[in-house]
């Protein structure tokens, strides 16, 4: 493996001496890139905006999509060359869950970013139930436990607690049934039959766009939602919910979105391909510079950016409280969470073969894969959707270039972070043992 | 002879206006040519001064109740706020333009544009600073405002919190007892009962207490200082500014399409000399490996145009041309199929099922079926003839057609096509027998009869259908666009629904005028072809 990747990147850099500071050969100069209004699409709008496309030669013009499912759609037909996406979206769609078609990536957007809000109703419920959380600044990390006398209560009523997330195969879907599961309550199993994820289960999750979060909780129609922001500081912002977690909480600095495209595509444009990441490794660093102080240098530019409508479009005001490494959990609790969104720190945007195994252990762990597999495949299908070379190809023309340096890439990484514990459950990951990792887990299935 | 002139312009204006639909200003045309002032005025009072009167009382009382309903999900906006969102987007549209041209500027006209807005760069910053330090303060005298006023509540919610705790733990211990007293046998065990159902009521008494503090204490915090509103609307209008600013500095030196043609026409011209020295034959193929792609970066710089973002200009053109695409698709299905219907009873009842089912279908549903029928044919959107051919078009190439304005434009015509058909059906049945009859005593052939005698005399009937149908199809066009993600007035609403920012309310209330407008021209220029094509020059209902 570590073999392979040196071998490419040195095919890559003897591709290269030649170049130096030149354009890459494109196959393809005008792309259409989608999006989600979500604040965490923030490389590719940045890389656009700062002039990062144009000086790969490149054309981009980026799209709002309504929803993942057209955005995949699009990306499937042809209408986008590439977008911002789920982490399990470019997995699900290899593997066949839902649509099936074969889509790659080569850089990881961002880590963390996600919060769970719950509606004001439960929040004093789960106050009640745990009066250490009767506070205006209550400990974090904040688990389910509180939450639990609220289902059983709800359940002893004949009804079911429901809660929304932004999309089957999304991290916002795992996350929450991480955060529940680790309570002891059951999130619900998917089935070839049940596609809906309600199966055993105690808690309803059911799917609903991120802008329409806060109007359905506000409505009542949810009681709880896992989304990404400025969902969770538009509820707190209105008054309509308490964050009571972020997904930092429940599995530190964990990926979020890809920058996916078609196999076929990157097959047949890969210098092209390798100039987009090109400019979104920029834009990430670009987002990340940091004073001496630790504060960040452009993420108030940044927002300012995002918060033209055509981008994100929400006020410049509630985009700045998480871009710039604050988090309100409620009015008067706003602290202070650098890592809120990592987009270029840790080696983040380096497509780790890791990453790609724990989604598809979650999709395992919840039936949305209905057999076992055995521990081969995971890697395998990591490997089919993950690139680094591509990933590798780039970094090398930025440090000839000098826009990043030696120690920003991980160059002689096998594609595996090691082992974790950093979950809000403490149980261990490790990549290399997707079957042990699932049997660790009280509650969702076991191989 | 003056005065008869006159009166050729006047009627000719008066027959204009009529045919224009427009006749509620028929008597200020006669008052201007001093036509019986008084009855004149009259008319002026009763049906233009008297509605303009209403209207703007619905403005006023629209003003005044906007501020009073409150709402979660931001304020309703007022007339003045929508009238605010138009100039934002508009702003938005003036700014693309500005670093479009930017973009494009060369030699000295760039360096006298640069240097300008250098130094509306710098004004503009200090500007900011001092908005931003108002904003400061303004935020400590709110929080110290707020800290005053909370400051007694949160005491009294602290102390009564301890309080109803410790009368909590109290009653517990007290229940406590009592159990043990039960278990001794010393008391009754309705005692007991009683006491666990007096604890629990006592404690939702006093939870709801502590609860409409606590409420009251959020109230206060959620309540808006408006010193610090305006302060930061300022700041934040101004800070957009400086950084439009900012950006078009970036557009007039590093990123101006010039400066970059210049950097790689030297970079080339750097490579064919050091290619006409080359020594050996690896270096020259190397250097002209090198001088190749040079040339092609130039090329490509060549034809680069500034990448703008979509503006509501933009798309409000894009919505009217696919209204319009759907439109003329729906007429030519309709008015063939229509005039087979009226002129053969057999095919009017075949198709009168099909008709009846499909017509009450949802719009919604027939752009998902077309999105997924329609899609089929174009498996590669930008290699596709049809796409191809269409960007190639002057006009047309600059609305960037793509498949999701053909579903859009395919569903406007699935809708639209109803009323058109059964207009025109209904037209050609009910053509006057006495024509029929001539036309069969003239002895006419099919083509002749057709369009000699049924096409003219149904047209009427047929431009009605139309204009129904113009109608239809721009009122489910919004629907059909927000849903397929065309670039037009429904993405527009869409993606502002979606931004959920403090202007989303405004600009969803300024597209419903937009529309309206719109559509009220739309029906207008219809109401005039139908009266062009009418005989008795009466025509429908304005």
């Amino acid at each position: 493996m570590r073999l392979k990747t040196k071998l490419s990147i040195a095919s890559a850099a003897l591709a290269l001496c030649s170049l130096q500071a030149e354009l890459l050969d494109l196959e393809k100069d005008e792309l259409k890139f989608g999006f989600i209004k979500l604040t965490d699409c923030a490389p590719i709008v940045i890389a656009k905006e700062k002039g990062f496309f144009e000086d790969e030669g490149l054309q981009v013009e980026v799209i709002a999509q309504p929803n993942w499912k057209q955005l995949l759609d699009n990306v499937i037909n042809g209408e986008l060359d590439g977008a911002h996406m789920l982490s399990g979206q470019p997995i699900a769609a290899t593997i066949g869950f839902g649509t099936e078609a074969h889509i790659v990536t080569a850089y990881t957007l961002d880590l963390n970013g996600n919060g769970i809000t719950v509606s004001n109703a439960i929040w004093e419920q789960m106050q009640e139930n745990d009066p250490a959380l009767d506070t205006d600044t209550p400990e974090h990390p904040i688990t389910a436990d509180a939450l639990k006398p609220i289902v059983e209560e709800t359940l002893e009523e004949g009804s079911k607690l429901q809660m929304g997330m932004v999309f089957p195969v999304s991290t916002h879907n795992y996350e929450i049934r991480y955060w529940l599961a680790a309570a002891g309550i059951h999130p619900g199993f998917y089935t070839s039959e049940d596609k809906k994820g309600f199966t055993n289960a105690q808690v309803e999750l059911s799917v609903t766009p991120p802008p329409q979060m806060p109007a359905t909780l506000e409505a009542g129609i949810i009681s709880g939602y896992c989304v990404g922001e400025p969902w969770n500081q538009q509820a707190v912002a209105k008054g309509i919910g308490v964050p009571v977690t972020t997904n930092y909480d429940i599995w530190k600095n964990n990926p979020e979105k890809v920058f996916g495209v078609n196999a076929r595509w990157a097959e047949e444009n890969p210098n092209t391909h390798i100039a987009v990441v090109k400019a979104l490794i920029r834009a990430g660093k670009w987002l990340d510079e940091t004073k001496e102080d630790g504060s960040f240098v452009n993420r108030e530019e940044a927002a300012r950016i995002l918060s033209q409508p055509n981008y994100v479009g929400a006020d410049y005001d509630v985009i700045k409280n998480s871009m710039t490494g604050f988090f309100y959990f409620q009015k008067t609790d706003k602290r202070e969470m650098p890592d809120f969104n990592v987009f270029f720190k840790y080696h983040s945007t380096y497509p780790w073969y890791s990453d790609g195994i724990w989604f598809l252990t979650q999709m395992r762990r919840w039936g949305q894969i209905t057999e076992p597999k055995p521990a081969e495949w995971y890697a395998e299908v990591a490997k089919k959707v993950y690139q680094p070379a591509v990933y590798l190809a780039a970094a090398e023309h930025l440090l000839e270039e000098g826009h990043i340096e030696e120690a920003d890439v991980p160059w002689d990484t096998d594609g595996y972070k090691p082992a974790t514990d950093e979950f809000i459950d403490g149980i261990l990951y490790d990549a290399r043992d997707p079957i042990g990792y699932l049997n660790s887990h009280a509650i969702g299935n076991k191989d | 002879m003056t005065e008869s002139k006159k009166d050729v312009i006047k009627f000719k204006m008066l027959k204009a206006i009529d045919l224009s639909g427009f006749t509620v200003f028929d008597p200020v045309l006669r008052l201007a040519f001093g036509e019986d002032p008084k009855k004149q005025f009259g008319s002026i009072v009763k049906y233009i001064f008297i509605p303009i009167v209403f209207v703007l009382t619905c403005l006023w009382l629209w003003s005044w109740i906007a501020p009073h309903h409150k709402t979660k999900s931001g304020e309703v906006p007022t007339p003045r706020d929508v009238l605010n969102s138009v100039s934002v987007n508009d702003t938005i549209a003036d700014r693309e333009a500005i670093k479009s041209q930017d973009f494009l500027l060369s030699g000295e006209k760039r360096q006298a544009r640069l240097s300008e807005v250098k130094a509306q760069h710098a004004a503009l910053k200090a500007e900011v600073d001092r908005l931003q330090a108002i904003v400061q303060t303004r935020e400590k005298e709110k929080a110290d405002r707020e800290a005053a006023i909370i400051a007694p509540l949160s005491e009294r919610y602290e102390a009564l919190r301890s309080e109803y705790r410790e009368a909590g733990k109290e009653r517990d211990r007290l229940i406590a007892e009592l159990s043990e007293d039960l278990a001794a046998g010393r008391i009754q065990k309705m005692e007991l009962t009683a006491a666990i159902r007096e604890d629990g009521e006592i404690s939702d008494v006093e939870r709801e207490e502590l609860n409409a503090l606590k409420s009251e204490i959020d109230e206060v915090r959620s309540q808006k200082y408006r010193p610090l509103e305006i302060a930061r609307k300022e700041y934040d209008s101004m800070a957009d500014k400086l950084f439009f600013l900012g950006t078009r500095l970036e557009f007039l030196e590093d990123r101006n399409l010039n400066v970059r043609l210049d950097e790689a026409r030297s970079r080339l011209d750097g490579y064919m000399a050091d290619l006409a020295a080359a020594e050996s034959a690896k270096d020259a193929l190397r250097l002209a490996k090198r001088a190749v792609r040079a040339e092609e970066s130039v090329d490509r710089l060549e034809g680069q145009e500034y990448a703008s973002a979509v503006t509501i200009y933009h798309q409000t053109k894009r919505s009217i041309f696919t209204v319009f695409i759907g439109f003329f698709m729906a007429a030519f299905v309709a008015i063939p199929v229509g005039i087979m219907c009226g002129l053969n009873k057999i095919f009017m009842a075949c198709m009168t099922p099909i008709i009846s089912v499909f017509k009450p279908v949802s719009p919604v549903v027939w752009l998902l079926i077309f999105q997924i029928v329609v899609g089929a044919f174009f498996p590669d959107p930008e290699t596709h003839p049809l796409f191809v051919t269409l960007g190639s078009i002057p006009f047309i190439s600059s609305l960037d057609v793509n498949p999701a304005l053909i579903f859009s434009a395919c569903t406007v015509a699935m809708c639209a096509v109803w009323p058109a058909l059964v207009n025109t059906a209904l037209g050609v049945a009910s053509i006057d027998p006495d024509h029929v009859n001539v036309a069969r005593v003239l002895r006419l052939g099919f083509w002749n009869r057709l369009f000699k005698i049924v096409i003219p005399s149904a047209l009427p009937l047929v431009f009605a259908g139309l204009r129904i149908s113009l109608g239809v199809g721009w009122m489910v066009l919004i629907a059909a666009e927000a849903l397929s993600s065309s670039d037009g007035l429904g993405k527009f609403v869409w993606d502002e629904y979606q931004n959920g920012s403090s202007l989303t309310f405004a600009n969803i209330i300024m597209v419903c005028f937009v529309v309206g407008i719109i559509g009220f021209f739309l029906d207008r220029m219809m109401i005039i072809l139908q009266r062009l094509v009418s005989f008795d020059g009466k025509g429908a209902s304005v």
